[in-house]
This record gives C-alpha cells, structure tokens and sequence, in this order.
C-alpha cells in the first residue's frame, strides 16, 4: 500500500511536471524528472553450485527543481527488487545554494563525497559493471550518504583547478553487537536521528593538475563519535575514515579511443573496544577485542573505440577491474576478498548500455559465509538514464 | 583519537580559509582555465564522470536545470557552467 502511494505519487507529479514545468510560461520554477533503470541475467556459482537468475527492474527516478539560477532542490527515490520484496531507498533529498561563483551550500540528506564512486558513479548508467566493487553497499566499509550541512565548490590555481567540499552530518553508528553479535564493531552509516551529539565531520579534496581536467586526485576524510551517548563502553568510541582517490579520463588519438581509469582506496579506523560473544552451550558472554581497522580498494580500466570508422565499433566498449577488501581480523566479520571482473559494454546511446562481465571472487570469511568461497559470476544487465 | 578529530577539523577549516581567500582574488585566475570556450569545456568536463551528452539530447530549458545540477554535482564554478550551458543551448 505504501509503495502503490509513492507510485501514485510519482505519477501525479509527473503530470504536475507538464503542468507547471518546461511548457509553463507562469513558473520560473523549472522541475524535471531524470534517473536510471536497470534489469539484467545474472548466473553465479558459489563452490561450484550454480544458480541463475533474472535479475532487477531498479527504477530510481530522479526530482530536480530549479527555483533560480542559485537554488536548486535535487531527491532520488531507489525502487529495488530483493528477496521478493520490493525496497524503497531513500538515496537523497537536498537542497543546494549557490552563494558565490565558488562556493555553494547544501542542506539535506546528501551523497557524500567520500572519494568518486558514490557520488560520481554509482548509478547503473554511470558504473560500468553490473556491481558495485568490493567495500561498497552492504555490509561495505565506505559511507554512501549522510544527513547535514555541507560547503563545496571549486576554482582555478594557475593552471590546474581545485575542488573541495566540507560537511558536517549526524555520522556513522557503531554496531556494538547487542542485535547481531557477529557484527559487532561495525559501521552502520544510515544514521538519521542522531545517536550522540556529537557531530561528524569530512570534506574532500579534488586536484586537477592539468588544465584539461582529464586528471583528478582526491583525498578525503570523515570522523566522529560513533558510540551512544552516555554509553559506558562505546560512549568514546570515534572513528576516523580516509579515502585516495584517482581519475583519468582522455580520448587518447593514438589508441583511437577513450581511456577512462577510476580508482579509490577507502581506510576504517575505529577505536578499539571490548565486544561479547556467547559461546554455544555458555550462559555468560565472553569479551573480546580486536585492532578495528579495514580497507578496501578498486581500480578499473576502461577502453572505448571513439573514434573507429564504424559506427558499431565505436559504440564498443571493454573493461576490468580489480578490488578488494580487507576486514578487523579477530572480529567476526573478518573477511579477506579480492575479486576480478571483465567485462564488454555495448552503448545504445550516451546513457544507455548493454553489459556484459564476468567476475571471480575469492573470500576467506565474511559473517555470511565463513570458509573460502570462490565465486564466479555472468552478469548480463541493460541500464538506463532517462 | 580525539587528536585525530582535532587534526581533521583544523586541516578543513584551514583549507575552506585558503578556498575563501584564493577565490576572492580574482587576479589569481588563470587565463589557461578561464580563457577556455564553452565547447571545450564540455568536452574536457562533461566527459569526466559518465559518457559525454550531445547537447542535442536536450532543450534549452532543460540544459539551465541540467547545468545547475552538475555545476555542483561536479563543482563547477559558475563561470564555467554558463559557458557550456549557453554552447549547449547553441548547439542543439
Ligand atoms: C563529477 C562527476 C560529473 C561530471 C564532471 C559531470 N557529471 Fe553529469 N552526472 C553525474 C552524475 C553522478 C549524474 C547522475 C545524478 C544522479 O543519479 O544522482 C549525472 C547526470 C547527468 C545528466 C542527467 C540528468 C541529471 O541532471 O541528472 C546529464 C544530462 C548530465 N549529467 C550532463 C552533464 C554535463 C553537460 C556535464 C558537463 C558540464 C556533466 N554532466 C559533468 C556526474 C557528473
């Protein structure tokens, strides 16, 4: 019932968008409906057991409003099929400033820059795999989103250019184990009411040395207090995240095409505290610890024919990518994973796709399934931007 | 790690202060990047993050809601925002 209002909802805005949008001469409100589809065919084998799916229908349809040429309103609804239920993620919903030529604020629930591959290239039309890499998502090591105030813009030095963004939001949460005892220690980023009054803080840095900007170099941070407040045991528990991240995106004539290379390197450093296990059999829990530090990183390469003689050639376009994950050993979410992917893209158009890849993972680990675990996965997904 | 915060907090503000002050004198732009057309602009930025738009895939309107979008999304100044909205809307 409330997934048939939201729909409703969506439909009768869409109506609204005819009304009092693009066409009406009374409204200098402009309102636009964008976002992204994506459905696929995703075949896996976990240890040698098969299984095979058709996969998706995400619908994540995008709100725009621009109310001047400073004032801008921007939400993402994520309509998501799992488990035989339908999701509804609330990816964003903001607004934004513009206070100077440099400088813009934002407000609201918001992608928070933690390096590139949330804010920049998550989106099935964007990404190109049909997953997200390993540190990202669920039970991910990297935040997505977060809820506050940020300041951020960008601006030319000499001839390389600068772009920077500070926030402050309610923060991360710790998992102190008392719901799920194997995930203790771990960060639960969705925090929309605040569980302390401390403020989370974390900006980015983007560096484009080059005055084609075919380059960036970002490093960013973000830390707070993840414990509750007046907590005894975790009430000071802070954690402090870091990110490198790198981008080079060229049409390079040589090689008669575009290379696009991504890469991001994400660091969790959580304060070390005192977690209880209840052994089977045992009535008294007993403590452990552990040095609570994860990383994870990716990096990918893609080549796209650009500039081929044929038509069809040129809307080809091959990819890999590596990433992997490292978590707390001693925890019992410790997890050690590495994974490969391959894949070819084929472009309808500059935001539509076919995908196909090809992907190996191997994990030690993980609370979902202890043990090694090598997976080998086809995934075969069609995205689109609209 | 209450240092760490302290560390954190001081290495943002200083760099919004250095943000503040570089912006405000305009006699540090560089006529590399600020010398750059509109069409330019879009090919080297508009490229960076997904696959380039042609500015036919869109209105005029369209592209003034769009540009306000990635100005922030891609922290564009706004010079450099209304230079590849208008080739857009030229262009399409
Ligand atoms: C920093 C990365 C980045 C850069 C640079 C960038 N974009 Fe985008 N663009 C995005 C993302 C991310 C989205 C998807 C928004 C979402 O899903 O929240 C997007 C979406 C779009 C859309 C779809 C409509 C919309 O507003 O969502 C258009 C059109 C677009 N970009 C055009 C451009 C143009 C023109 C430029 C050059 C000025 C540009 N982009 C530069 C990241 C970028």
């Amino acid at each position: 019932m409330k997934h048939l209002i939201i729909f409703v909802s969506i439909l009768s805005l869409s109506g609204l968008n005819n009304l009092i949008g693009q066409e009406n001469m009374f409204s200098k409100t402009q309102f636009m409906i964008r976002g992204y589809g994506h459905a696929g065919f995703e075949y896996t084998s976990v240890n040698g057991k098969n299984q095979s799916s058709y996969v998706g229908s995400t619908f994540a349809p995008i709100f725009l409003f621009k109310h001047s040429d400073r004032l801008l309103f921007e939400s993402e609804l994520e309509f998501e099929l799992e488990n035989n239920q339908v999701n509804v993620g609330f990816e964003y919903a903001d607004m934004s400033y513009i206070l100077n030529n440099y400088m813009t604020i934002r407000m609201g629930k918001f992608l928070l820059p933690f390096g590139t591959f949330v804010e920049r290239l998550h989106p099935a039309w964007i990404n190109r795999l049909s997953n997200m890499p390993l540190g990202f998502g669920h039970d991910g090591i990297a935040p997505s989103s977060g809820i506050g105030v940020e300041l951020r813009g960008g601006f030319a030095v000499g001839g390389s250019k600068l772009n920077y963004s500070v926030y402050t939001t309610n923060g991360p949460v710790l998992k102190d184990g008392s719901n799920e005892p194997e995930e203790a220690g771990m960060l639960l980023f969705e925090n929309f009411e605040d569980n302390n009054n401390n403020k989370a803080i974390g900006g980015r840095i983007g560096y484009l040395p080059f005055s084609n900007s075919s380059v960036e170099i970002g490093f960013s941070v973000y830390s707070g207090k993840v414990g509750n407040t007046n907590d005894s045991l975790y009430g000071n528990t802070g954690a402090n995240l870091m990110a490198g991240d790198f981008t080079f995106v060229k049409q390079v004539s040589p090689l008669y095409g575009i290379i696009d290379i991504k890469a991001q390197y994400n660091l969790s450093l959580v304060d070390k505290a005192d977690y209880f296990e209840l052994e089977p059999g045992e009535t008294i829990p007993t403590q452990y610890t552990f040095e609570n530090k994860s990383d994870a990183y990716f990096a990918q390469l893609s080549y796209r024919p650009t500039m081929a003689g044929s038509n069809i050639i040129k809307n080809f376009e091959i990819i890999g990518r590596y990433s992997v994950i490292n978590t707390p050993e001693g925890s019992l979410w410790e997890q050690q994973a590495s994974q490969i992917s391959y894949g070819l893209n084929y472009w309808l158009s500059w935001r539509t796709v076919f995908k196909l890849s090809y992907q190996t993972t191997n994990s030690e680990g993980g609370h979902d399934s202890p043990g090694t675990t090598k997976t080998n996965a086809i995934f075969l997904h069609w995205a689109l931007g609209f | 790690m209450k240092k760490q915060y302290k560390i954190t907090t001081m290495l943002l503000v200083t760099f919004v202060a250095i943000a503040f002050i570089v912006s405000s004198c305009s006699s540090n732009k560089s006529a590399l990047v600020s010398n750059k057309s509109g069409a330019q602009l879009w090919g080297e930025n508009c490229i960076r993050c997904h696959s380039i738009p042609s500015p036919s895939a869109y209105n005029d309107v369209d592209w003034e809601t769009i540009g306000l979008h990635m100005q922030i999304r891609a922290n564009l100044t706004k010079d450099e925002i209304t230079k590849v909205v208008e080739f857009m809307q030229t262009a399409n």
